[in-house]
């Protein structure tokens, strides 16, 4: 070890290894995503189709899962055990528990990723076509919900072990104010724990027992309804990670300071509170839940904008007190004075700048009946490209560039590779994102394998069909070429020898510290009852409603794809197709169907 | 802190002497744009695409 | 907590941005009456929707002067009924549910748009003031041939418009031996409120029958045309009826003497 260096992985070499695990984890599924991205991308506008349109559904649930599952979460228990050890400035309490939950995670991801992959070939009696949202009576094999649990758990564990880390620090710090980078890991983990509750329920009492046979029906609405009470306050455990890196890191890397503490934890605690009562906003179209219960999801989810929009101006002032340290000036001239030239600087800021465009229609998707307009169609694709596949993605991208020399010990590969990588990301989802928006609001649907219909077509006023298609088709191609850049970048520095010369590790430092923070922001405890409070005052009527409607296990109703019992699956099958192709002489068909089988 | 990755003049700015004026002035275009957006979206693109759901209406008439 | 000036504005102007949308939202509800799917209908057993009235026979009713219900049923991989059919002017409640998995109902290019959840019914009225063809799509993923699932909503000229339903019973075989008659048996159904006036006319072998009828709203009018097989002779014979646009038509064969009453052809 040298005496000079003092990176992540010569102050914690043994968390190095399991962030540096994690890290390539993540990097796996992005990869495997990356490669399902480009391929439905070229499916679904038509301009290169090589796969069946029935697999392009396993494909779709390989890139949804592999992608805002296993990307997303590895990569940010990777930073989340960075931020804890750097910023408490001690290890983890037991390493041995943090390989557990991470093995955990990986066991469980494996199986899940088995049951869908699987999908591919009939030698195997196993599927999960389900999407990433897996909404009965669409059915996976049992192997895909014990996964997914299995890697909940993972993470619940790995909350514990920060917590754990954070008390053992407190005992000996009892008067300091909670460092921001653990403030922020543990307001998300807690706002993460409450909202997994409801994807528990969902999958361990309804949806694991009916595909394992245990239960005959599940009730789609109230299935449906629980996973939307964990999907949407997921999308704030993807996000809070990469603000994080903005409140953090961009600062530093901008040359400057972070310019309010305070209102960056004041944004961690508004996540923590108001992430879980807005989950109806994705079921504003559902038949059988009330207008009221939806128009209250509505104002909660715009009140959420608030601490979106606090981080935009904490984020660009930190960002402008670097610029003017450095040189900058004028009301807008001062952007130019930022190290554009910095991998890790330009990627994150493109990801912001992105950020920006996706609270746009953000805000849109919020708007209860404006919703008649945009729900399941290709805009909402475009949407979180924008949010979780840019904000998110790219930031973990760029921050990479920095981090994997912290933890290997390796200088990285290429700075000029690393700039041309998040610029062209930048230019591929600009394309590939906006012409989604478009195309959305043309009415083309998401989530199909070929929206090219018999019977009609999409007409645009301004350009055509055809120009997005082919909009979409660059930006996915750019997009690829960036995720291929990114990779020779990784395993160039994985290969690299030992460098003497990294950076220290540390963060950004702060022009208003915790000292001018009210001390009940670190009262956790208030937060998360209130938190609790919101989401039983936003969801005990509704959930009531939908079991007092339609039972605690629904209607009857046969699973479709059934995965183990196969023979009434084909049946469906059967029944199904046949009367698709011949539509209006259905009944007929079936009859003469079981004339045929007698 | 870290290395000297770029060469550029420092000058250290404090908690005080800093107005973040580039800020604001970038944040109310931005606030612009989504104000002309919104409006844009909902006005134009939304109830221009009609027919819309529009429930059993009792016009709201007789106000007298 | 000292918080800068600018930063002091902006909380004010997102506030106020926050505000100005959920206003926006309440005007479109409030005033332009633009209202979301709710619970307003009760749940319903998928497994049952043949034996229900309104899903057991997806179709569209005339409820008012210009009010028409459509039932639809979406199921894997098709809408049914499909083309739906109404006429301009007119006010469409849509009821929607789903038989099998959650679907969805888009008419595309419109703001007609609702998730079908197997037991649950979606409502939505809107307003057609033009002719005119949509597509409707599925846009939730429903299985292996999501793509295929597609459905059309035509909005007809009031004069194409109707909800008039032929329908005609015939024998295939007249046996000459028992002094037997060649019938057709005709119902016309006015689905509509108003009364339809219209002709039936009938061809039996070169028997013509002409009928003006005027068939109440919601209704049906029946009747029968008869020909004496032996007018006709042995052979085979077609035989048509025509009410407005709506024709059927068959053969009936008269023969000597039926081979076997009754049972089925077991070969
Ligand atoms: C090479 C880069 C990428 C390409 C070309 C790509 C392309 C696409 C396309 C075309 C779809 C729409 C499929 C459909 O609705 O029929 C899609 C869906 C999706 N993408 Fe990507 N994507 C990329 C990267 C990402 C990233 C980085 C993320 C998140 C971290 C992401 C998350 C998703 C999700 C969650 C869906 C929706 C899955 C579903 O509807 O079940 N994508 N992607
Ligand atoms: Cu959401
Ligand atoms: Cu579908």
């Amino acid at each position: 070890m040298s005496e000079s260096r003092n990176a992540y992985i010569d102050a914690f070499p043994a968390e190095a290894k399991v962030v540096r695990a994690a890290f390539y984890s993540s990097f796996l599924a992005l990869a495997l995503g990356g490669v399902f991205g480009i391929i439905q991308t070229l499916h679904r506008t038509d301009v290169f189709r090589f796969i069946d349109s029935t697999d392009y559904y396993t494909v779709l649930t390989a890139h949804g899962v592999f992608l805002v599952i296993s990307f997303t979460i590895f990569f940010l228990v990777g930073i989340f055990t960075w931020a804890i050890t750097t910023s408490l400035d001690r290890s983890v309490k037991d390493i041995r528990f943090t390989w557990g939950w991470y093995s955990l995670m990986a066991i469980g991801i494996t199986l899940t990723g088995v049951a869908i992959l699987a999908g591919f070939t009939d030698s195997i009696d196993m599927s999960a076509d389900v999407l990433f949202t897996f909404y009965a009576p669409l059915q996976g094999h049992p192997l895909f919900y014990i996964g997914l649990v299995l890697f909940i758990v993972g993470t619940w564990l790995a909350g514990a072990d920060w917590f754990r880390t954070w008390w053992a620090w407190k005992q000996e710090n009892p008067d300091e104010r909670i460092p921001l980078p653990t403030f922020m890991v543990l307001t998300t983990m807690l706002m993460w724990y409450i909202a997994t509750l409801g994807v528990a329920a969902s999958v361990l009492l309804f949806l694991l027992p009916w595909s394992l046979g245990l239960i005959e029906t599940v009730n789609p609405l109230l299935t449906r309804t629980l996973f939307w009470f964990f999907g949407h306050p997921i999308v704030y455990f993807w996000l809070m990670p990469a603000y994080m890196m903005w409140y953090i890191m961009l600062p530093k890397v901008s040359g400057g300071k972070l310019f309010s503490d305070p209102l960056a934890r004041v944004v961690f605690v508004l996540f923590l509170i108001l992430s879980v009562p807005t989950g109806i906003h994705h079921q504003y179209l559902d038949p059988g839940i009330a207008e009221g219960f939806k128009f209250i999801a509505m104002t909660n989810t715009m009140f959420l904008l608030l601490p979106s929009l606090l981080t935009a101006f904490t984020v660009v002032a930190s960002m402008e007190h670097g610029a003017r340290q450095r040189g900058g000036e004028g009301y807008f001239g001062w952007l130019k004075a930022l190290p554009w030239r910095d991998p890790v600087f330009t990627g994150m800021a493109l990801a912001g700048l992105m950020f920006a465009a996706a609270g746009f229609s953000g805000m849109i998707n919020a708007g209860m009946n404006i919703n008649y307009l945009v729900h399941n169609t290709f805009w909402v694709v475009g949407h979180f490209h924008l949010t979780v596949g840019t904000a998110v993605a790219l930031t973990f991208m760029a921050v990479t560039y920095w981090f994997l020399p912290q933890v290997t010990g390796k200088a990285l590969w290429n700075r000029s590779v690393a700039l041309g990588q998040v610029v062209l990301w930048f230019l591929g989802m600009t394309f590939m994102s906006n012409a989604m928006h478009r195309g959305g609001l043309l009415g083309i649907p998401r989530r199909t394998a070929e929206p090219q219909y018999d019977g009609f077509e999409f007409e645009a006023s301004v350009g055509s069909v055809a120009e997005l298609d082919a909009q979409i088709a660059l930006g996915g191609i750019l997009l690829t070429l960036s995720l291929v850049l990114f990779f020779a970048n990784v395993i160039g520095t994985a290969l690299n020898g030992r460098s003497d010369t990294l950076p220290d590790n540390s963060y950004a430092e702060t022009l208003s510290g915790p000292e001018d923070a009210p001390k009940v922001l670190d009262n956790l405890k208030l937060w998360t009852i209130i938190a609790i409070i919101l989401v039983i005052f936003a969801y005990t009527f509704p959930l009531l409603s939908i079991i007092d409607r339609g039972g605690l296990f629904g209607p009857d109703i046969n699973p479709f794809p059934v995965s183990i019992e196969t023979i009434p699956m084909l049946a469906m099958a059967l029944e199904g197709y046949t009367t698709a192709a011949v539509a209006s002489a259905g009944e007929f068909a079936q009859a003469t169907l079981l004339g045929v089988i007698r | 802190m870290g290395q000297a990755t770029d060469t550029v003049e420092r000058t250290e700015i404090g908690h005080d002497e800093f107005d973040p004026i580039g800020t604001l002035a970038l944040i109310m275009v931005y606030f612009a744009i989504l104000v002309a957006l919104w409006l844009f979206m909902y006005f134009v693109e939304f109830l221009g695409n009609d027919p819309t759901v529009t429930g059993a209406v009792v016009p709201v008439v007789g106000l007298i | 907590m000292n918080i800068h000036t600018y930063e002091k504005l902006w909380l004010i102007a997102a506030m106020v941005l926050i505000v100005g949308f959920i206003a926006t939202i309440t005007y479109g509800s409030v005033a332009l009456g633009i209202t979301m799917v709710g619970d307003q209908e009760d749940t319903i057993e998928p497994r049952e929707l043949s034996e229900d009235d309104r899903f057991g026979e997806p179709r569209v009713e005339q409820v008012g002067e210009n009010e028409y219900e459509a039932y639809v049923v979406a199921r894997t991989f098709m809408f049914q009924p499909d083309p739906i059919e109404i006429p301009e002017n007119s006010e469409v409640t849509f009821y929607v549910t789903a038989r099998d998995v959650i679907h969805s109902f888009s008419v595309a290019g419109t703001n007609i748009n609702t998730m079908a959840i197997p037991g649950e019914i979606a409502t939505m009225t809107a307003e057609f003031d033009e002719p005119g063809e949509y597509g409707i799509v599925c846009n939730e993923y429903c299985g292996s041939g999501h793509h295929n699932m597609e459905g059309e909503l035509h909005v007809l000229p009031e004069d194409e418009f109707d909800l008039t339903e032929l329908s005609v019973e015939a024998d295939d075989e007249v046996a000459l031996e028992d002094d037997d008659e060649v019938t057709l048996e005709i119902a016309v159904e006015n689905g509509q409120l108003e009364d339809l006036e219209t002709t039936i006319e009938a061809e039996i072998g070169d028997e013509t029958f002409t009928e003006d009828v005027t068939v109440e709203g919601d209704s049906t009018y029946e009747t029968t045309v008869s020909v004496d097989a032996a007018d006709l002779g042995e052979g085979d014979h077609d035989w048509s009826v025509t009410v407005d646009d709506y024709e059927e038509s068959g053969t009936v064969t008269v023969v000597d003497q039926l081979e076997d009453d009754g049972g089925d052809d077991d070969e």
